[in-house]
């Protein structure tokens, strides 16, 4: 690939130790898409693969281009699983220097990957074993003197390989809901950390920048959750978070600001940087304070314990249903009532709420159908692109597609998109 | 006439960098950006902007904007950001006056924090 990806296809080998790099698959002419990935991921399904990536348009001025992937095996679904690697993760992954990244096997020591400028290094994670995802991250970016690391990583749930585990990102949650935090624990993987100073070139630069400055002109530029809101069983969760929040924060190169920051350990108005240094959590999902809204949480409890959750490396969105039938207030009950859950395998996800959507393992759809759902996830993935702002937007997603001839000299359509993932299951 | 921030309208999500890498290096990257936001305090949820310009630097900060000049910076021994390559030491904002568009930052800030004046 010579334009919008940078750098070549590593595997990583745990058991060996060792690393190498080939070359991408020409006959994926899109680049290492997910597809791809997938294809990959069955070709080295005894080596029990997790893979790291991102999407065509992944790390660029095209709105909303935050979205990597992670994939591996889900023990909960038994079968090939993906979550998206958000906020600043993904076009980190595409700028590390590695295009795609396949891990195998397992590590006989504790270890994390260290990714950055096209180098990448196995370092002995024994140091921060047991540690949860905030000292995890902490330690991380401490040890290579640099705060701008993206870090994957698991926390306590994810070495006790639970059901209920899931990676996070930083010191947030993400949208990993098929414990693939738990694929990691058995890896002896602790966590991932990404940083590059890449550059991304397009075929044809001035058209396709061009274009996307004409869809940012045309798309929304909301902040808050309840734009996303399902129905209105999910609607006022903005209201409810009100008194707590602080400001709303974007993922990478997304017009909307989903994410919202609350403090409940300092007053939310607090804007310098001199006082509490933990003052609160960036709530990254609303169907996780959603659940427990409807179990009679109050706002601030419900952020502690997505806190909690986050920091055990606890699926908050799972989680928060395990516990939304009792409310709490006082921290250290919300925390021992999370350590709880930290080994647990956590209530099977109801029939029709997304346990049989494939790949994307169970998650239930913001809107409308199942169907269209996974269909939107397909494209999103290809191109990098968030789904929640291509179902939301109303940018088309025909205008994002025409986005890859000017970026990757590569025409893709609908039909492209269902015929790689139909390459990639034969 | 220069960029200058407002930065409790800003949400992080770096299309200035973005834009400003293009104009240097018409590629993407954010090594090149003469507009650098500062995320070095992610679990405060910290964060500020900062402008590079030939004379000084413009820091939007939440707790308020200035302008700090260059040299005074470099006799603090500032990095400017918790940054590989701070911002010190990459080019100046020329108001993207050499590829003869207006400042593209500000033009692709969704959240209208960047501004002319």
């Amino acid at each position: 690939m010579d334009f919008m990806y940078y750098g070549d296809i590593l595997i990583v080998d745990l058991e060996a130790g060792t690393t190498e790099e080939v070359e991408i698959d020409e006959a994926w002419r899109a680049g290492p898409v997910l597809p791809a990935a997938l294809e990959l991921f069955r070709r080295h399904a005894q080596d029990n693969p997790l893979l790291l990536g991102s999407g065509i348009l992944t790390g660029t001025t095209a709105p909303a281009s935050c979205l990597g992937f992670v994939l591996g095996a889900s023990q909960i679904t038994g079968g090939p699983a993906v979550a998206p690697l958000d906020m600043f993760a993904g076009a980190e992954m595409k700028l590390s220097g590695f295009s795609m990244v396949l891990i195998k096997g397992n590590s006989p020591d504790p270890v994390y990957l260290w990714l950055h400028d096209g180098v990448a290094d196995l370092v002995d994670a024994s140091p921060i074993t047991g540690k949860d995802t905030w000292r995890t991250c902490d330690a991380i970016r401490e040890e290579m003197g640099e705060q701008l690391i993206q870090v994957v990583s698991i926390g306590p749930a994810g070495e006790a390989k639970s059901d209920l585990a899931s990676f996070s990102i930083n010191y947030w949650g993400s949208g990993d809901n098929a414990a693939l935090g738990a694929l990691m624990g058995a890896k002896n993987l602790k966590a991932v950390a990404l940083r590059g100073l890449g550059m991304i070139d397009a075929e044809d630069p001035e058209e396709f920048y061009n274009r996307t400055m004409d869809l940012l002109r045309g798309s929304p530029s909301k902040k808050g959750f309840d734009w996303v809101s399902r129905g209105p069983e999910d609607e006022g969760i903005d209201a409810w978070l009100k008194p707590l929040a602080h400001r709303h924060r974007s993922c990478f190169a997304c017009p909307c600001a989903c994410n919202t920051f609350v403090k409940y350990n300092e007053d939310p108005a607090v804007m310098g940087s001199d006082g509490v240094q933990e003052p609160g959590l960036m709530v990254t999902n609303p169907a996780a304070a959603l659940w427990l809204r409807q179990g009679g949480w109050g706002a601030e409890g419900a952020c502690r314990a997505m806190e909690a959750m986050t920091r055990a490396g606890i699926d908050a969105v799972r989680g928060a249903r395990e516990m939304s039938t009792g409310p709490l207030e006082d921290p250290t009950e919300i925390a021992a009532a999370v350590e709880a859950l930290t080994g647990s395998a956590g209530a099977a996800w109801p029939r029709g709420e997304g346990a049989g959507s494939g790949i994307f393992g169970p998650r239930t759809p913001p809107q409308g159908s199942e169907d269209r759902w996974l269909e939107v996830n397909r494209a999103a993935y290809v191109l990098g692109i968030c789904p929640l702002f291509l179902v939301t937007s109303g940018v088309e997603l025909s205008e994002l597609l025409e986005l890859c001839l000017p970026a990757a000299g590569v025409e893709v359509d609908a039909g492209g998109i269902k015929e790689m993932f139909d390459r990639a299951r034969a | 006439m220069r960029v200058k921030v407002k930065p409790l309208e800003c949400t992080g999500c770096a299309l200035c960098e973005l834009a400003c890498g293009y104009h240097w290096d018409e590629a993407f990257s954010m090594i090149s950006s003469s507009v650098m936001l500062y995320r070095g305090e992610e679990k405060k949820g910290y964060m500020g902007v900062m402008v590079k310009t030939p004379e000084d630097l413009f820091i939007g900060r939440p707790e308020g904007a200035t302008a700090m000049k260059l040299g005074e910076l470099q006799k603090e021994g500032a990095s400017g950001g918790a940054s590989a390559k701070p911002i010190l030491i990459r080019e100046a904002c020329d108001l993207c006056e050499s590829a003869g568009l207006e400042p593209q930052c500000v033009a692709i800030c969704p959240q209208e924090a960047l501004y002319l004046e």
